[in-house]
């Protein structure tokens, strides 16, 4: 008797669970076409805690057919850790994810979506470089996003005490970097862990180090272009001309900027405020000026690569994805809502065809010397965007040869190895790479 | 009463049952369970939550990550076309004993471990006599304060330290100025001290907690009979003490070489300040990250991380095994 209750009340119990998980799994078909109706809601990725909260806000107040829910990653680094889990599982894919790399390697990776179509009606809006920077043969995979050029800070009394020529090219810098370092000041900072000054300089020596050559990969890292790219980093090893502060101790490496010691920092217009925030005693030292040049003849240019943000694949609604995006990098009311609550500047729409009317806004108070005005800085950064490079094919293997890329820079700066002999390593990590993941490739002789 | 009667009546009656099987039902006699199995089984079912998270956090991502390992991902042309996934086999496991990369890592961080675990075991022994030395009301005290660095995690420990040892802005480089030493922790021949330092300051605290633990349970009267046999108290800490607590030094030795040979939030934020000796391959850890959230292949990187996880087994099994040798 007790036996046959006990069997009685398990299968009621079975029953009742098995409808609570049926109730779970089953699509609630009755609501279905009310839901419809609904805006569509898109996951935006994103690092920044500060300016996109605001962004997200502003576009949601101002629209009714699409919402945001922007989740806020930790890192840069965290968010590709959580992007590519999220892509393996397929579960919880976003509608946007800012640049973490180049395109191609989001379409090798199959994260990036085509949104031609979306794209295409809208291109008028967009810089030519800002367009090439998002399409891969012949389809937009990311959403045209343009490059943040790089100009230069120079500390104005560095060089006007010790009555030096501001650095036009790369030769100057040089010839500056000797004269200053018998008084104990270093002309250029370049941090072991960052090559990011050896990209720029390679990609105003017009290097290729990816290309598509038919059905397959044309490596490159070490033709003539590349290598006269590594001989100017390498004159500056030579003669201890640079210092190697890490970013990863900030007070130290602010520190020493502060110092008077250090005579150019290259940077792009979002490193302003950040400079202006973190230095003291030379606020109001500092000049922008254009990015040394490799000769002084020639078409000015400045090195600076797009990047940009895709719409990944698995997103069921990337058509919401572009018109948040559209509205943030072209809208009057986008950009005004990037305006920061600290330094009260905008981010910089670098996407347009003309930043200029923008760029003066971006000009901190009291990081430049009071005799250069905010319109003369924001020249500097519209001319350094209107001459962007953007284009630099970073293959389709990015993020694998970047550590590696580190890793070779660091030794190369530790005078373990020459510039030249890291590209080799590089080159011959990407080539070992390419294999291993069956992508054609030829490695140009 | 009905209810005592039932009871009553119920209780022969099963019990019979029980104890003369029906020949005629043709089934074997069920097996009565013993009241110390009984118990056993009870006092078992504590351990249940353990079980569950183990086999859910532990057991199923090393049988995912095997599963995981027997696969590899391959492109085509310029690889903007799908993957394909295809069964190779031990393919992966092939690659990885060959793989250079991979044993440099493991055998530099045996070479670490080599050093750093007998420090942090005679650093947190120390701490361990010293604190059963004291009464406990003061060992109380110093117990939780030399816990605290266990307390912090990991990454944010490596984050002080960094500005500690910072050459410029930090203040260890001052102080050891003042007696002359000019010590930079942040070149490259230094970077394995600064993160040695750095590990013996986080675990000490919990490895002296648990030999203090140790030395506590040792029956105080044999000490007081080798003070009457005129023993020293560094006698008595080296020959009764230190003997007692062989069993938990052993525990505590193999934690940390565990530990030790998965070493990975340190080496990876000490990468920036020396990147020209800590490269993305410098641990057995940083080489499984780098080519699962790097490189990408997930396949490689479950691999790696079976045969880590291996090694770190064998290693274990092998220093028990010797240690209780030594112990018979």
């Amino acid at each position: 008797m007790r036996k046959a209750h006990t069997r009685a009340l398990a299968l009621v119990a079975g029953v009742a669970a098995l409808g609570l998980l049926a109730g779970c799994s089953a699509p609630s078909s009755p609501s279905a076409s009310a839901t419809s109706k609904k805006p569509a809601v898109i996951d935006v990725w994103g690092w920044d805690a500060e300016m996109t909260p605001n962004i997200v806000k502003a576009f949601n107040a101002s629209h009714t057919d699409v919402q945001v829910n922007y989740v806020l990653q930790a890192s840069n680094p965290a968010t590709v850790t959580n992007f590519r889990n999220v892509m393996k599982s397929k579960k919880g894919i976003p509608c946007w994810v800012p640049a973490t790399g180049p395109v191609t390697t989001a379409v090798v990776n199959g994260w990036a979506q085509d949104i031609t179509k979306y794209i295409k009606p809208i291109e008028s809006k967009f810089s030519a470089g800002a367009l090439a920077g998002a399409k891969l043969d012949g389809k937009y995979y990311g959403f045209p996003s343009g490059p943040d050029a790089t100009f230069a800070l120079v500390n104005e009394k560095v060089y006007s005490d010790n009555g030096i020529a501001v650095p036009k090219t790369w030769d100057d810098l040089i010839a500056a970097g000797k004269q200053l370092k018998p008084k104990g000041i270093t002309v250029i900072n370049l941090a072991g862990e960052d090559p990011s000054t050896l990209i720029q300089i390679e990609q105003l020596a017009g290097a290729k180090w990816f290309a598509i050559d038919g059905d397959r990969w044309k490596v490159n890292f070490t033709d003539a272009n590349s290598l006269k790219g590594a001989d100017v980093i390498q004159q500056i090893v030579d003669n201890d001309l640079a210092s190697h502060q890490t970013y990863q101790d900030r007070p130290s490496l602010y520190a020493y900027f502060d110092s008077g010691k250090l005579a150019t920092v290259p940077l792009a217009w979002w490193s302003l405020f950040g400079y202006q925030t973190n230095l003291k005693a030379s606020l109001g030292t500092w000049k922008a000026v254009d990015f040394p040049q490799l000769s002084s003849s020639g078409t000015f240019k400045a090195p600076g690569i797009a990047n940009p943000g895709i719409v990944p694949v698995g997103c069921k609604d990337p058509a919401a994805a572009v018109e948040y995006q559209t509205w943030v990098a072209t809208s009057a009311a986008g950009i005004a809502a990037s305006k920061s609550a600290k330094t009260d500047a905008i981010s910089l729409p670098t996407s347009l065809k003309d930043v200029s009317k923008y760029t003066s806004a971006i000009v901190p108070d009291k990081l430049i010397d009071p005799a250069q005005s905010k319109d003369q800085v924001g020249a500097v950064i519209s001319k350094a965007q209107s001459a962007a490079i953007g284009s630099f094919n970073e293959g389709p293997d990015y993020d694998a040869w970047f550590p590696e890329l580190q890793d070779q820079w660091g030794k190369a700066m530790a005078k373990q190895i020459t510039v030249k002999q890291a590209l080799e390593n590089v080159q011959a990590f990407v080539v070992q790479d390419l294999k291993t993941k069956g992508i054609n490739y030829t490695v140009a002789k | 009463m009905s209810s005592a009667t039932k009871t009553s009546e119920a209780g022969p009656a099963r019990s019979a049952t029980r104890s003369t099987p029906l020949p005629s039902a043709g089934r074997r006699p069920r097996r009565r369970m013993s009241w110390r199995h009984v118990q056993s089984l009870k006092g078992a079912s504590f351990t249940w939550p353990f079980v569950a998270g183990f086999a859910v956090f532990t057991v199923l991502p090393v049988l995912l990550g095997l599963g995981q390992s027997f696969f590899t991902v391959k492109s085509s042309g310029l690889g903007f076309s799908a993957a394909q996934t295809s069964f190779t086999g031990f393919d992966n496991f092939v690659r990885a004993l060959g793989d250079e990369t991979f044993w440099a890592s493991m055998i530099r961080v045996a070479i670490y471990a080599a050093v750093m675990v007998p420090v942090t075991m005679m650093v947190s022994l120390t701490m361990a006599l010293l604190l059963d030395a004291v009464r406990r009301r003061v060992a109380n005290r110093f117990r939780l304060l030399l816990l605290i660095p266990y307390m912090i995690p990991g990454i944010v420990a490596t984050m002080i330290w960094l500005y500690l040892y910072s050459p410029n802005v930090g203040p260890i480089r001052p102080v050891l100025a003042l007696v002359g030493l000019d010590v930079n922790f942040f070149a490259g021949n230094m970077v394995w001290v600064g993160i040695g330092n750095l590990v013996v300051w986080g675990t000490i605290g919990f490895n002296m907690l648990i030999l203090y633990g140790s030395l506590q349970a040792v029956p105080r009267d044999v000490f007081e009979a080798a003070r009457v046999d005129g023993a020293s108290e560094v006698r008595i800490a080296f020959s009764i003490k230190v003997p007692y607590v062989r069993g938990t030094l052993v525990l505590t030795g193999l934690l940390s070489i565990i530990g030790t040979l998965q070493i990975f939030a340190e080496p990876t934020l000490f990468r920036t300040v020396s990147p020209e000796t800590i490269t993305k391959d410098f641990t057995p850890t940083m080489v499984i990250y780098n080519q699962a959230f790097q490189v990408g292949n997930l396949n490689y990187a479950a691999a790696l991380s079976i045969i880590l996880a291996l090694v770190v087994g064998i290693a274990s099994a092998v220093i028990y095994r010797l240690a209780n040798r030594v112990d018979k």
